[in-house]
């Protein structure tokens, strides 16, 4: 754990590096506006959908759950103990979100006609209801995070009018994020024939959901051990305990419903016979669902820092990403005659982004009551405040 | 074709054989498929397995060039089961119909005769021709015939059921049947799976198959194309189908015949108006400086066949003998070209070509190219061709071009023979040849008729106007005759007496600048140029003076008439009552007559009575707008459809029904004597010739093998086509016709088309709908051949011959497979040839590997058959 | 009522004349790619593309005597219930009723591509080389249809030599495809005849207005094995049941978060109870 809070040469590296990729990003960008996504992609007629969308939409949102999470656990189940990881979680998911809709203003086609979808609607197209769900639960999460702006600013009465409104926002916060979380799996319904049947169920939505509820806790843990190692702030014990408990307790419902569903449908056997997919499977689920409840069970791993972040880094890239991967993109069906395998520059614009986003979140510690929130988590007035006026 | 396209639906089993119809006819497969609908059985027999083979029911893999030994097992399997089963077969149409049974000369030998190795009797070597004397009727007048054929059912060969020996045996020893036997009998299914590497089971249901369209009331019909007729022995192919289709009594019958099915779209046209070394227009006999010919005379008796009176039973049925109306049909066209002249004058006028020492066809004239100077071409009007990679060695005839002191080409683009000048790897310093290029509207930009394979003369209107400077080639023509009449006139004006003026300054050329094509068509129909020319449709009553002749058998000889192609009179004659109230639309006046040009009539009801598809008011067609020649051999001698189901004609007790009925009169055995006509009639013996004896390479087809053929000859020791044209391609000394072994090249090699492509591409490598589709100049081979050689498909491989190297894009496929000759394996692979250097996609021609040798009879050259060896480049 | 297209493989010659009139029609470009496919045999396009909306495809199929070459043009399948249709997030994909076309509306469309991952059949194909790009793919020629009594079949249709390709009401088709299958097995003593007794499209996702019979199993020209559920079933019901979804998830929240608040009350009372 001490190795990990060290921080290591004085020299600013880490910046350096992001900002670097940022730049990158910003003149790959560039040349993706002015030369078309044919360009500099490598996607195709066979793969209309490439990393952006996997990588930035798939486990973006689906990473950022922890603002919804953390919102409910805090607020909503009044888990009091957790109130000091919630703003983190919100900030996250608000970059997060930001990043999902940068992402998808350079993967649209023709981003300058987004305003389109507003006119003409298509109830049954789960795509609509993700894209206005991105769109309010970005707007949400500003206004979620706005306090911490306000308390730097001691902008009382937009305080006052948002705490007034806070819990009625962050409830339909969980709504709107809930059930995009849902409707980014019946995207995938459509692909009946397409996603692997190791995959494809109709309850992707559901599945969605679930594990995108689990990784709320478990992003925070993750965060927490990393943004503790970098700006030195720590989390008690106790709350990465409880917030493994959480993970893993949602993991467990997740993972009986994953093998129900195949038990229903008569395709267990699948997972021994399904060459090569069951490897994926097993990966995806043996490493990223079944591990890490064992993990986040075990007392000593409990107790330790290194082992909660293990598991919840398994959980996050092989039980939430990976499973977001092989379902948008790994075995999903590719047309006959293409392959797909994203370039450099589809990368540079994902990593890239990533990078804005960190640099941004390190401007917001910096500037903002993120963390410090918690640290004065204490203090009335902060937070009794809001919840006076949700009581009253 | 005998028949048309539409026709192939009333056939109860079609053979392709020698045609890629699906890719390269593709229209003619509707009415293939609607037959196959009804139940006929479609058979392929080619080297590969095509998009025709695709929807084939049953599909031959052949050994390229072994036509005749498949068609031959045929023959005689079908002999055979004629003698055994001849209940399954249509006897009298065999024994009326055609020569089975005529006697012919008694010094007949045949190839397999002690002694012939491989020859016909009598080959003169000096001459390197046949003396075709033996070939002939023993009695040339009147036919003797095997009487034992000419009774009821061959009811008078009596030991027909023993054993083969015994029941031939009974048969005169030179009655056409049993020298056909004779022949055919080493025919045997062993020795035709030996050579032409078809296993004998397929051999025996192939040949049962088709043999069932012997029975009486069925009807099979045969489709060829070019992987028949670019052979050696491409003349004698086809007779073998002849000869099968006439055992079978598939000739003038609703889905029978022997169909070519033809090359560009009017190739038709262009054989029709003779656009070739041999003929004049409607297949006269070309002129030539033999002594006979020196006069109009002369000429005339010299090319009207005599008629053959046929023998015994058939007695007193009479020929027909189309041919004695020649001196009509020279006439007429002598008076179309040159009115105002005497016609033996204007005979005088006519070019008369060397009878022997010149190749006046395609590679003697590439090869006098190469020799270049006054003994040689010294220039060339190209008129939409390309020689450069159209014709056989072309890295030969390339280089020979180089000679031409001048080249005008009227085209739509610049081909290959165009861009020769500045191909790649030549230094365009080097080259002197002049060259222009006269821009020729394309064919959707001009009037005219297009004539298709079956024969139907098709009128189509400009539909946009053409780019630029582009006129039309008949436009072309017709201002350039104009300039060059002027010249003439200049210099007889200016007293110069070098020249013979005459032909020119007399020739009927007085046509406006544009537009002609109609007039043409009138001129090709001819008139009336006296008052006394009796009309027989109305008998008692003369043609005005100019008006249009209403058919051929009206036209005078002596001048009276004017036909410049006496197979198209008829298309433009007089409107009657009924074509003015129906087609008012198309009348024209002509010379004050209404008139009507009946190739522009599109009426889709097929109103003839017999329902078989004959819709004789779309367009028309020659002759008479008989839609089905020999149509006469369809009825019984009562005059009754042999089929019921498909009649092409009827005799309704009065008049015929249907079709436009092949030389006129009452059925044979309701006419009056003298006038009982035969079927045949183009031939002068009004049957069908099962023998024949007009062919420079045998009566009969025989075994030989392609010039570079991967094995000796299995039949004889005569390897080749006696009579096969051997070119010489010398260009400076160096012979590029140079012929490899099977030692240095063990691959057999055929080119042929696919439908993406035409020709020698330049009007669909130009296409960029069409270059997408395949861009690449490929080689297709099998999939056995491609993992001996290393080669995947998509690899690029380089194909060489004797004569050149190509690179193509190696297509590997399990439609080409090894077949098993003389017991060993071997390999073909197909080339196409519709690449070349110029053009918006470019590759290599597959002309530059093919031999310059041609056959024995047209000089097609002999592109389907060749060595090669393929390596991975 | 609408309109649907039979393709017979046993009527085919592989002729593509229907591509080059598809692309005549819709003036679509050409580009001469530089690798050729060679796939199944032949040289060509083998796969739709933003200027190709049509292509045919080629299979060697088995061995020896029982070797077919098949072939299966592949276009746009005009579903029934369109998967593409039910994905478009701004509705520019559309399933005409009355003539059955799917067509696509590129004053609507974004560029989300969702349509592209979304049809079981892969036909949606994407200006990638244009700044500006938009969606391509087969239009039933509805600009064809369209012409009021006067309509046209579509382009493809009109030039294929041998009828292969047959154009008219959906419903008679599908007769029309059975009755090809059933005189064929009656016409063969082995009562098998030509055709696998499957007319591909008929059920398949519901439905498609283009429908296939064939020698050969479809499958075996890489045309995908569907069930007969529509692909935008399981989609549909899950977007029926979001505004539920949400109505339940609010109530519940409400709800938990009212009960939890009493509880921590009552819990710091205790707290308070103790710790005085
Ligand atoms: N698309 C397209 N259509 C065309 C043309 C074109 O260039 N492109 N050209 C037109 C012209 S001018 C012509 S003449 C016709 C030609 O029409 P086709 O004769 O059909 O043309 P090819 O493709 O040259 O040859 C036909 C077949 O002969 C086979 N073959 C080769 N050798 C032999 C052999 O020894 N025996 C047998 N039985 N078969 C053999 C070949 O494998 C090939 O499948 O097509 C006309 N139509
Ligand atoms: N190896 C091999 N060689 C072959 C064959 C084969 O099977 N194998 N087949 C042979 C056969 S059957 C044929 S028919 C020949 C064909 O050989 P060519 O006739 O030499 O070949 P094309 O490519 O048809 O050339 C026709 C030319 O006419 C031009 N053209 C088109 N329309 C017009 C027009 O309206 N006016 C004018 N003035 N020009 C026009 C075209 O642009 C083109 O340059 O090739 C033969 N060569
Ligand atoms: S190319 Fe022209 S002539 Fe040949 S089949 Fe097609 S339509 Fe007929
Ligand atoms: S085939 Fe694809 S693009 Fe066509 S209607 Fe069906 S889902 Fe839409
Ligand atoms: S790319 Fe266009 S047509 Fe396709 S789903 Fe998106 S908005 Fe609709
Ligand atoms: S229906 Fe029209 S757009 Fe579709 S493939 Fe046929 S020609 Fe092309
Ligand atoms: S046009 Fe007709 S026959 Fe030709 S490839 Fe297309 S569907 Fe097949
Ligand atoms: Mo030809």
């Amino acid at each position: 754990m001490k190795e990990m809070i060290e921080p290591k040469a004085k020299f600013p590296w880490g910046t350096l590096i992001l900002s670097a990729l940022a730049f990158l990003c910003a003149g790959v960008l560039v040349q993706r506006y002015v030369f078309g996504l044919g360009a500099m992609t490598n996607m195709s007629d066979g793969r209309g959908w490439g990393l952006w969308i996997s990588f930035d939409l798939y486990c973006g949102v689906a990473l950022a759950a922890g603002g919804f999470t953390l919102a409910a656990i805090v607020h909503i189940f009044h888990m009091e103990k957790y109130h000091p990881v919630v703003r983190p979680a919100i900030l996250t998911a608000f970059l997060g979100y930001l990043l999902v809709v940068l992402a998808l203003l350079v993967d649209l086609g023709q981003p300058w006609y987004i305003w389109r979808m507003i006119f003409n609607p298509n109830i049954h197209s789960p795509l609509y209801e993700v894209g206005w769900c991105v769109m309010l639960y970005t707007a949400v999460l500003a206004l979620e995070l706005s306090p911490a702006v306000f308390e730097r600013l001691h902008w009382r009465i937009p305080l006052k009018i948002i705490g007034f409104i806070q819990i009625p926002l962050i409830i339909a916060g969980i709504v709107i994020s809930t059930g995009h979380q849902n409707s980014l799996g019946s995207m995938l319904l459509i692909m009946t024939h397409s996603i692997d049947p190791l995959w494809y169920t109709p309850i992707i939505p559901a599945l969605f959901f679930v594990s995108a509820m689990a990784v709320g806790p478990a992003m925070v843990v993750f965060e927490g051990t990393l943004s503790g190692a970098v700006f030195g702030h720590k989390i008690s014990r106790e709350v990465f305990t409880g917030l493994g408990r959480i993970t893993s307790g949602i993991l467990v419902v997740y993972l009986i419903m994953r093998l129900a569903d195949l038990a229903v449908a008569g395709q267990l056997d699948m997972l021994f016979n399904r060459y090569p997919q069951n490897i994926y499977w097993w990966i995806e689920v043996g490493g990223g669902v079944i591990l890490p409840i064992i993990l986040f069970n075990i007392p000593k791993v409990q107790q330790s820092s290194k082992g909660m972040f293990i598991a919840a880094v398994l959980y996050i890239v092989l039980g939430l990403s990976l499973n977001r991967f092989i379902m948008s993109s790994i075995w999903l069906v590719i047309r006959p005659g293409y392959t797909y395998f994203p370039s450099w520059q589809e990368f540079a614009v994902s990593i890239g982004l990533v990078a804005w986003a960190l640099m941004m979140f390190q401007i917001a510690v910096r500037l903002l009551p993120i963390t410090k929130h918690h640290d004065e988590g204490e203090s009335k007035s902060e937070h009794s405040a809001p919840e006076a006026a949700a009581a009253s | 074709m005998t028949n048309h396209w539409i026709d192939i639906r009333n056939a109860d089993c079609v053979l392709i054989i020698g045609s890629n119809a699906a890719e390269n006819h593709p229209i003619c497969m509707k009415y293939v498929l609607q037959a196959q609908a009804k139940g006929a059985k479609v058979i392929h027999v080619d080297p590969r397995y095509s998009r025709t083979s695709a929807r084939a029911d049953m599909f031959i893999r052949i050994r390229t060039g072994t036509d005749i030994a498949f068609m031959g097992g045929m023959i005689y399997w079908i002999l055979e089961d004629m003698r055994k089963n001849p209940g399954n077969y249509n006897l009298q149409y065999v024994q009326q119909y055609t020569n089975a049974a005529y006697i012919i000369n008694s010094g007949i030998k045949l190839p397999g005769d002690e002694g012939q190795n491989g020859l016909f009797s009598v080959w003169d070597s000096t001459n390197s021709k046949y003396d075709t004397a033996t070939w002939k009727y023993a009695d040339p007048a009147n036919a003797t015939g095997e009487s034992k054929l000419l009774t009821d059912n061959w009811s008078g060969w009596t030991s027909r059921a023993a054993d083969e020996e015994t029941a031939w045996g009974e048969l005169n020893n030179n009655c056409v049947l049993k020298l056909l036997w004779r022949n055919y009998r080493r025919y045997d299914k062993a020795t035709v799976s030996k050579i032409t590497g078809i296993p004998q089971e397929k051999l025996e249901a192939v040949y049962a198959e088709y043999a069932k369209t012997g029975a009486t009331g069925q009807a099979g019909t045969i489709m060829y194309a070019m992987g028949a007729t670019q052979h050696t022995y491409a003349v004698q192919n086809i007779r073998a189908y002849s000869i099968v289709q006439l055992l079978l009594g598939n000739m003038g019958v609703a889905g029978g015949g022997v169909n070519a099915l033809r090359g560009t779209s009017n190739v038709q046209g262009s054989t029709d108006q003779a656009l070739l070394e041999h003929i004049l227009p409607g297949y006269l006999k070309m002129t030539t400086d033999v002594d006979a010919h020196q006069t109009l005379a002369g000429y005339i008796s010299n090319i009207t066949p005599a008629a053959t009176n046929p023998p015994g039973d058939l007695a007193g049925d009479n020929p027909v003998n189309w041919w004695k109306n020649t001196p009509k049909y020279v006439h007429s066209l002598l008076k179309a070209w040159w009115p105002d002249v005497a016609l033996a004058d204007s005979y005088n006028y006519l070019p008369k070509k060397r009878a022997t020492g010149v190749n006046y066809t395609h590679m003697g004239l590439i090869e006098a190219i190469g020799k270049g100077g006054p003994d040689g071409v010294e220039g060339l009007w190209i008129w939409g061709q390309n020689p450069a990679a159209g014709g056989p060695t072309s890295l030969g005839a390339r280089d020979a071009l180089k000679k031409l002191k001048w080249m005008v080409a009227s085209d739509i683009w610049f081909n290959e023979t165009h861009t020769f000048w500045k191909r790649p790897d030549v230094d365009p310093s080097t080259i002197d040849t002049e060259v222009f290029l006269l821009p020729a509207a394309g064919s959707f930009e001009k009037e005219g008729s297009v004539s298709n394979s079956g024969r139907w003369v098709q009128w189509r209107y400009k539909a946009v106007e053409p780019p630029g400077e582009a006129i039309p080639d008949l436009d072309m023509m017709i201002q350039l005759f104009k300039r060059i009449r002027k010249l003439y006139d200049d210099e007889v004006k200016a007293g110069k007496t070098s020249v013979i003026p005459e032909p020119i300054l007399n020739l009927s050329w007085d046509y406006s600048d544009e537009e002609e094509a109609d007039v043409i068509a009138r001129e090709m129909n001819g008139h009336a140029l006296t008052a006394d020319v009796p009309k027989s449709g109305a008998p008692g009553t003369f043609y005005e003076v100019g008006e249009l002749i209403d058919w051929f058998n009206d036209l005078q000889p002596d001048g009276k008439t004017s036909s410049g192609n006496w197979l198209h009179c008829g298309q433009y004659t007089k409107a009657s009552a009924a074509d003015q109230q129906d087609y008012a639309e198309l009348i024209t006046v002509v010379n004050g007559i209404p008139s009507i040009n009946k190739a522009k009539k599109r009426n889709v009801v097929d109103s003839s009575p017999s329902q078989v598809g004959l819709y004789p008011n779309w367009s028309w067609c020659w002759p008479r707008n008989r839609r089905i020649i020999y149509n006469r051999a369809a009825v019984d001698l009562n005059g009754n459809p042999w089929d019921a189901e498909h009649p092409v004609l009827a005799w309704n007790g009065t008049a015929w029904v249907g079709d436009v009925v092949d030389g006129g009169g009452n059925p044979i055995n309701l006419a009056a004597a003298g006038s009982q006509n035969l079927p045949f009639i183009m031939n002068s013996e009004g049957v069908g010739k099962l023998w024949g004896y007009s062919l420079k390479d045998g009566p009969i087809p025989e075994v030989y093998e392609p010039w570079e053929s991967p094995i000796s000859n299995l039949m004889t020791a005569q390897q080749n086509d006696p009579a096969a044209y051997i070119g010489k391609l010398l260009v400076d000394g160096t012979d590029w016709n140079e012929r490899g072994t099977v030692g240095d090249f063990p691959i057999i090699a055929t080119t042929y088309r696919c439908t993406e492509h035409w020709q020698t591409g330049i009007m669909t490598r130009n296409l960029p709908w069409l270059a997408e589709l395949m861009p690449k100049m490929y080689v297709e081979l099998g999939a056995d051949l491609a993992d001996k050689l290393g080669i995947v498909s998509g690899d690029t491989v380089k194909v060489r011959s004797k004569r050149g190297e190509i690179h193509a894009l190696a297509i590997v496929t399990k439609r080409f497979q090894a077949i098993t000759v003389d017991g060993k394996e071997m390999h073909q692979v197909g080339i196409p040839w519709h690449w070349g250097y110029a053009g918006r996609v470019k590759g290599d021609s597959g002309n530059i590997l093919t031999p310059s040798v041609g056959d024995a009879n047209t000089c097609i050259p002999e592109s389907k058959s060749f060595l090669c060896k393929v390596e991975k480049a | 009522m609408a309109y649907g297209v039979l393709f017979d493989g046993t009527r085919c010659i592989g002729c593509r004349a229907c591509s080059v009139a598809c692309k005549s029609w819709n003036e679509n470009s050409a580009k001469v790619e530089k690798k050729t496919s060679v796939e199944g045999g032949i040289q060509g396009k083998a796969v739709v593309s933003s200027d190709t909306f049509t292509f045919m495809r080629y299979r060697e199929i088995g061995e020896g005597d029982d070797f077919k070459w098949a072939f299966a043009k592949i276009q746009c399948m005009h579903c029934l219930k369109p998967g593409c249709e039910t994905a478009c997030i701004v509705g520019a994909l559309h399933r005409n009723k009355e003539t059955g076309a799917v067509t696509y509306d590129q004053g609507k469309c974004i560029g989300c591509r969702y349509c592209m991952v979304a049809c079981p059949f892969g036909i949606p194909t994407y200006q990638w080389e244009d700044r500006t790009p938009w969606i391509r793919k087969c239009t039933f020629c509805s600009d064809r249809l369209n012409e009021a009594e006067n309509g046209m079949a579509p382009a493809c249709v009109t030039a294929c030599p041998t009828r292969a390709l047959q154009f008219g009401e959906r419903d008679e088709l599908i007769e029309e495809a059975h009755k090809r299958i059933e005189e064929s097995k009656a016409a063969d003593p082995a009562g098998v005849g030509k055709y696998i007794d499957h007319v591909y499209g008929e059920k398949e996702v519901g439905g498609t207005a283009w429908m296939y019979i064939s020698s050969v199993d479809m499958t075996e020209l890489d045309l995908p094995w569907l069930s007969e559920e529509p692909v935008t079933k399981n989609a549909r019901t899950a977007m029926s049941l979001l505004p539920y979804y949400a109505t339940g998830m609010l109530a519940l929240m409400v709800g938990i978060y009212f009960i939890t608040k009493r509880r921590q009350k009552i819990a710091a009372g205790k707290h308070e109870e103790k710790k005085g």
